[in-house]
């Protein structure tokens, strides 16, 4: 058992070592360079990660006070100081956390002088503070009462708990629902499905439903660790209704534990209700059937967090083995994460039109603050009475700092030097890597953000430049730059791209002018083209596809799609009217776009037509300039008299109109 | 509706003048005396235009038309009740300002902003949150913003609130086939400071048309409420916790004791 113990503090060691070597990097490089976060996206892993999922995993603290404290729930009782821990180290890692995550940690004072009462953070970082504070008043008799000088003050602090539940229960409703209010600033940005003016009370609900599983969790991990008897499932006889607090006064600990689980389930399932009922009530219900990535992070958080736990403690055998309640507190902290990881980031991210993975750095100062909070747990629960008296007085107390004889190496090592040397070593082989991984610093060459390269010319007339803009050699342009110049009318047109005109402007961006070649449409693809065209035209060097703009846009014109060569200059035999409806992507060419415009467009043309007179109107001409004079072929009322019309119709278009009959009638 | 403070004033923008020179972003610049270098390279880099080194930008629309964009300062601002430390005020003068010396780097304006315009400085190792102040020290010392001052075209023009309102609705009035009939930021977000008349839609600005209520409008109501919870919540606790207690103490005193001393 005390083997699993020491690795899994290795491994807690181990994430605390790369966190702390991210935390440096990130004192020393600032934000910007060594997170992910951007104007986009402001608040990212530590905020929401650590500091709101966090506070709300460590609500345990003021819940299962609630229950012991005021309610009066005795059974409870051996719960209620790892749950204080809890909360301590909840509550200090998110607000170390915090100060990370602040441009300017050094001023984390200022909210307690300068505050401004309209701030929900304000309310959030007073009442964290202030329940801080009294956490650190309920943590103090566990702590001191192994030191008699301080038994008054243990005494003192013992008188006060009523006064320090209610008010720790006070504080605790206010910053929680101040949590969820915070993102109430945002109506117009957060996604519908978790947008609502019931955020607060969504907020606390879920806080303490969670809250009292991960006080499950915790317990259950350390009674595994080092007291594994104590999860072995009661016999028969014990397990009827009524009967936890049992006669002698020591109930199983796997009924405490199955009671609080229990008591959570109850409020998620309050919570699955309420947020079912708000998502009715603001009817964002159509969003959650839009079947977007959005809606499966609902549903996913809904009911891992909410359906699993409550459906895994409806049974009452299931209440009494451990299984079963590990999985369903499992559940539920993992379903509070996911909720707010959704409302403080995934919500965002469709308005802020930008994605958001949170960099290594980040990651490894969020998880390394978590684990560093683990590690000083063990450290205050193998210490001093936390979760069972029994454990200690039987292990630590007497094998703490005993010096030990190694007979081989023939010298004494005492349990402290045998752990450092272990975390040396650790370091050693840890640290280098994640050196490697997390610093800033090479990055910071590859920064987009770098200046824009100037071009360089490719042949020594500067003709021909090369445009290597973001200095990514993978999208360079070759830019013809004589070609522009004798278009634009010589020696003059320098300011046209140059802008003596333009201040702040010396590059101008090629789609100052050419704001088409980007306009994606679903009809027009420029992109395949432009591949398609240089693979055609056997087009070399290393773009290939920049060479071939003067395949359809001629030169002396200007680079626009108004002025592109007809389509069907290029497409005259493969763009005839498809005789059924076939699947595009079956189509290597696009046979079926001309019937796709012709019955779009051709009706309400012959229409028109018809209705004013003006037989001009349903004419070939009208939307091809190019095309000869022809009329659609299927109106006959306008095609006769036009066609009789010799200053209408030349030989050449009677025959194409002759030619043309063969084909299967349009838009019909 | 809101109260607008008589000094309160405005700029207007009308978009159908504006030719997109970015003569406004060049004063700006030179005005806030920010890294010109950087601000022409963030008009490339960024999606909007705007960054720390670009306080105001010049935004393409649809049809050609062109639109300064920069902060609104809303006649409400959400991010002056965003802000924990009340690093934003809003001047009588009606520009939104930021003190820098009270800033602790939360970034809570930024989301708290519905047209997302603080930006922040990610390049520096003390970052600050960089937004436009109207040229705050400008007004006070009675010049016009550095923007206007600029502008070659007349896009822009600047005055009492109310006086920029008469004028938008007079030249909807007087050209109303040149322009659109809405005074954008006359409503929206409960009214800003910055105004526009256009002939295309401003939407993509994030000046939706139907949105008219100030984000403070929603927030201050919950937040007046703390109070009363916190009141409510600690007399229902202690309450609750004298009921308990005494129907314990009814049932037996033995238990009572037993109950305090392991309570801790």
């Amino acid at each position: 058992m005390r083997d699993r113990a020491a690795v899994l503090k290795d491994v807690l060691w181990l994430l605390a070592m790369v966190g702390a070597l991210a935390i440096g990097f990130r004192l020393w490089f600032g934000l910007g360079a060594t997170t992910n976060l951007s104007d986009a996206v402001p608040w990212g892993l530590w905020k929401i990660l650590n500091m709101v999922a966090g506070v709300a995993l460590a609500t345990g603290g003021f819940t299962v006070c609630l229950l012991v404290h005021v309610l009066g729930i005795e059974r409870l009782h051996r719960l209620v100081k790892p749950a204080i821990l809890i909360a301590f180290l909840g509550y200090g890692s998110s607000v170390f956390a915090l100060a990370l995550d602040i441009g300017l940690p050094y001023r984390i004072w200022h909210p307690f002088v300068m505050g401004n009462p309209h701030s929900f953070l304000f309310e959030v970082a007073v009442c964290v503070a202030c329940y801080f504070t009294v956490t650190i008043a309920e943590l103090a008799p566990i702590i001191l009462e192994r030191f008699p000088r301080w038994w008054p003050v243990v005494r003192r602090l013992r008188r006060a708990i009523p006064v320090l539940a209610v008010l720790g229960i006070t504080l605790s409703s206010l910053h929680h629902t101040s949590l969820g209010s915070l993102f109430l600033v945002t109506p117009q940005r957060l996604h519908q499905l978790w947008y609502s003016t019931w955020l607060p009370v969504h907020f606390i609900v879920s806080a303490m439903g969670a809250g009292m599983m991960v006080v499950v969790l915790v317990t259950m991990m350390w009674y595994r660790l080092h007291e594994p008897d104590a999860l072995q499932p009661e016999p028969a006889a014990e397990i009827s209704p009524g009967d936890a607090r049992a006669e002698d006064g020591a109930p199983s600990r796997l009924v405490e534990l199955g009671t609080l689980a229990a008591v959570a389930a109850g409020v998620l399932a309050l919570l699955v209700v309420l947020k079912v009922v708000d998502l009715l009530r603001t009817g964002a219900w159509a969003a959650l059937l839009a079947g977007t990535w959005e809606s499966s992070l609902w549903l996913t958080e809904v009911v891992v967090g909410g359906l699993v736990p409550v459906i895994l403690m409806l049974s009452r055998g299931r209440r009494r083995r451990p299984g079963p309640i590990a999985a369903a507190a499992l559940a539920a902290a993992f379903g509070l994460v996911l909720n707010r990881l959704d409302v403080g980031i995934f919500g965002y991210l469709r308005d802020a039109g930008a994605v958001y993975v949170p960099s290594l750095n980040e990651w490894a100062v969020g998880i390394g603050v978590i684990a560093a909070a683990g590690l000083v747990l063990l450290a205050v629960a193998e210490a001093f009475p936390v979760f069972d008296d029994g454990w200690r007085q039987r292990t630590v107390l007497r094998r703490r700092f005993r010096p030990d004889f190694d007979s081989l190496s023939r010298v004494w090592r005492t349990t402290l030097g045998d752990r450092l040397a272990r975390l040396s070593w650790l370091a050693v082989l840890v640290v280098p890597l994640a050196w490697v991984a997390l610093d800033p610093a090479p990055a910071a060459g590859r920064n987009p953000r770098e200046a824009v390269q100037p071009p360089r010319a490719v042949d020594a007339t500067r003709a021909v430049l090369r445009i290597d803009g973001n200095g990514d050699a993978a999208w360079a342009v070759t830019f013809p730059h004589l070609d522009h110049r004798r278009r634009l009318g010589g020696e003059a047109s320098c300011p046209r791209c140059h802008h003596l005109s333009l201040p702040r402007d010396h590059a101008t961006p090629c789609s100052r002018c050419h704001g088409s070649m980007h306009a994606a449409t679903d009809l027009f693809d420029h992109g395949s083209h432009l591949a398609e065209v240089a693979a055609k035209e056997h087009l070399g060097g290393l773009h290939p596809a920049n060479l071939s703009c003067p395949f359809c846009h001629l030169p002396d014109r200007p680079t626009s799609a108004v002025t592109v060569k007809p389509c069907l200059e290029c497409h005259h035999g493969d763009m005839t009217p498809s005789p059924s409806f076939e699947k595009p992507h079956d189509l290597r060419l696009a046979p079926s776009y001309q019937a796709a415009f012709h019955r779009h467009c051709v009706p309400c043309h012959k229409r028109e037509a018809e209705r004013q007179g003006r037989p001009e109107l349903a004419e070939c001409r009208r939307c091809h300039p190019t095309a000869p004079r022809v009329v659609p072929l299927e109106l006959p009322a306008l095609a006769g008299p036009a066609l009789q019309d010799p200053s209408l119709a030349t030989r050449a278009d009677t025959a194409l109109v002759a030619v043309r009959t063969a084909d299967p009638p349009v838009g019909s | 509706m809101t109260k607008v403070a008589p000094g309160a004033r405005a700029l207007l923008v009308d978009v159908t003048r504006c030719t997109g020179c970015e003569a406004c972003v060049q004063a700006c610049v030179e005005a806030n005396a920010l890294d010109s270098e950087a601000a022409d390279r963030d008009r490339a880099v960024t999606a909007d235009g705007l960054s720390a080194n670009r306080l105001c930008t010049v935004r393409r629309l649809e049809r050609g038309r062109w639109a300064r964009v920069s902060c609104m300062h809303c006649l409400e601002p959400s991010c002056v009740a965003a802000c924990l430390v009340g690093g934003l005020r809003r001047t009588p003068e009606g520009a939104v300002v930021y003190d820098a010396d009270r800033c602790i780097g939360c970034r809570y304006c930024m989301l708290a902003c519905p047209m997302h315009v603080p930006r922040y400085q990610w390049d520096a190792r003390l970052p600050f949150m960089k937004k436009c102040s109207l040229c705050h020290d400008r007004l006070v010392a009675g010049q016009l913003p550095a923007c206007v001052d600029a502008c070659p075209h007349e896009a822009l023009s600047f005055g009492p609130r109310t006086a920029m309102l008469e004028l938008a609705h007079d030249r909807i009035a007087g050209q109303p086939r040149r322009y659109l009939p809405h005074v954008w930021g006359e409503h929206e977000w409960g009214g800003t400071s910055v105004l526009y008349v256009a002939d295309v839609d401003l939407a993509p600005l994030g000046l939706v048309r139907g949105a008219r209520r100030s984000v403070p409008s929603i927030t201050e109501p919950v937040i007046r409420t703390t109070p009363r919870l916190a009141l409510s919540v600690a007399l229902t606790m202690s309450g609750l916790m004298w009921v308990v207690d005494r129907r314990r103490r009814l049932m037996g005193g033995a238990e009572d004791d037993d109950g305090e001393n392991t309570g801790a």
